[in-house]
């Protein structure tokens, strides 16, 4: 046996349901509209919860500090003679160069990172070649030889094939030995990687022996990584000084609310929706009005008729927030989030397979009903709550 | 059957849907940490600073060791016109030059 007042609340539901049923296409269509904007919200949050999660799992390993010049407000090749000012300060355990830079290759389009560095210098440098799916990371002896991404080995069609050729700046070419290939594991962040050996990319880019991309330092004392950063950016100061923070950091920033073009197609979405809302709940048809006053004539109090249309709300928008983020996860957890990512990799012709963990986070989903649910509740209300305190005779009549 | 069965019907449908998500969820963290294992080893050996994400201008490819000038370098009034640029924020790098 239900106690009184939850028999009542059942009861008041029942009636609810059958209300909402018998307008039931036009309550599926808001339902359907309303977990739709839900959905793209949704969407939007876990994927790019995902890769900034990612980014903060995998990025506390880069270099503590990277050394880029600067001239005119861009970045250019720095001299290695840097190397030997920054000597005289003390706690930098390690100075390693880099070479790298972009090939755009024209036949498909595709843009390639291209990096060169001594890895048997390097943290882990050691273990590389557990990264691979076959092969070996390139000796410092062995020369026109590359390890490459999935996506570069796709794009240049070599198959069975090893040896592939790029273009010098004077349009002359380069021949390369792929010894290596990356793991499908590291696609997030290899994808589009073509590694090799300093000379080889000095010579590829025509960057002189003296001349690096930038310099990443390594520090003794983890704690210290601020002070040695100001120090050199002292010493050096035609120099940008990046450290691990800043650079663990930038993935929290460019996904967020804020990131232009997405916030607006959303928030615009929301507002659209927001307008139907008001449209659908401020203007009660002639026919609910009637509705309402016959309940009263019959004996119903104000407040069972508000609380049928809070059910009729709360059911509305509750079922349309579970089915929305319900749909956000599988299409960020199954479909590689397909409609979102044409719009993050722009015209890039590689596209990596994005195989995320959706990050589904109590705030998230709390900041979405918020936006959503709440005030869909009080523009439903509000307008029922006007209606039924008018006299019924006047509604009816 | 009462209308409110149907309902609640409905609801545990969803609730075991939204149960087996967070088994998979659960199952998929797991996963994820083996391969995180060789990414951060990839990290580390070639000093990585940025997600392959979006390839097409070197300020979405590695937009930790850009800065918020970059699409604008192009020639003195230039406009921003890769799809992705206008997707990704700025990082915020003010302690940089």
């Amino acid at each position: 046996m239900l106690p009184k007042g939850l028999e009542k609340q059942l009861n008041i539901l029942d009636f609810s349901l059958s209300s909402l049923w018998r307008r039931k296409l036009k309550n599926l269509s808001i339902m359907l509209v309303f977990a739709l904007v839900i959905f793209l919200l949704g969407s939007f949050q876990m994927l790019t919860g995902a890769l900034t999660n990612s980014a903060d799992a995998v990025l506390k390993n880069t270099a503590d500090i990277t050394i880029q010049k600067m001239s005119a407000g861009r970045q250019e090749a720095i001299p290695l003679a840097y190397i030997e000012k920054l000597h005289s300060i003390y706690g930098i355990r390690a100075i390693i160069p880099r070479v790298w830079g972009y090939y755009f290759d024209e036949s498909n389009l595709a843009n390639f990172t291209i990096m060169a560095l001594d890895s048997d210098s390097m943290p882990d440098g050691n273990k590389l070649d557990l990264t691979l799916a076959h092969g070996h990371f390139p000796k410092k002896t062995e020369t026109d030889t590359v390890v490459i991404g999935r996506s570069v080995h796709n794009i240049l069609g070599l198959g069975e094939r090893r040896i592939f050729s790029l273009f010098r700046p004077d349009l002359s070419l380069k021949s390369f030995n792929m010894v290596g290939l990356f793991a499908q594991q590291t696609d997030l962040l290899t994808n589009d990687l073509i590694v090799m050996n300093l000379s080889d990319a000095r010579d590829l880019f025509n960057i002189p022996p003296s001349m690096a991309t930038d310099l990443c330092v390594y520090v003794a004392n983890p704690s210290e990584i601020e002070t040695i950063a100001k120090k050199i950016a002292g010493l050096l100061p035609d120099t940008r000084v990046l450290t691990k923070k800043q650079i663990q950091k930038t993935y929290q920033v460019v996904f967020s609310w804020r990131s232009g073009f997405a916030s607006i197609c959303l928030l615009t979405a929301l507002v659209a929706f927001a307008i139907l809302a008001w449209d659908k709940a401020s203007g009660l048809s002639p026919e609910e009005k009637r509705e309402i006053g016959i309940l009263k004539i019959l004996g119903w109090e104000t407040g069972d008729i508000l609380a049928i249309r809070f059910w009729e709300s709360t059911l509305v928008s509750a079922l349309a927030f579970i089915i929305g983020c319900t749909a956000a996860y599988f299409h960020v957890a199954f479909f590689d989030a397909s409609l979102l990512k044409p719009v993050m990799v722009g015209w890039s012709v590689i596209h990596p397979p994005f195989k995320l963990l959706p990050s589904v986070n109590l705030a998230d989903l709390l900041l979405i009903f918020t936006f959503s649910v709440l005030p869909y509740l009080g523009a439903t209300v509000i307008p029922a709550w006007r209606c039924s305190t008018v006299p019924p005779d006047s509604v009816i009549r | 059957m009462r209308p409110s069965h149907l309902l609640f019907i409905f609801l545990l449908l969803l609730t075991f849907i939204d149960a087996t998500l967070y088994l998979h969820a659960k199952r998929m963290a797991n996963d994820l940490k083996t391969d995180q294992a060789l990414q951060t080893i990839a990290v580390a050996g070639l000093g990585l600073t940025d997600l392959c994400v979006a390839t097409e201008a070197r300020y979405t490819r590695h937009p930790a060791v850009s800065d918020p000038m970059a699409p604008f370098m192009d020639h003195p009034g230039a406009i921003e016109h890769f799809p992705t640029g206008s997707f990704w924020n700025a990082p915020t790098n003010t302690e940089t030059r």
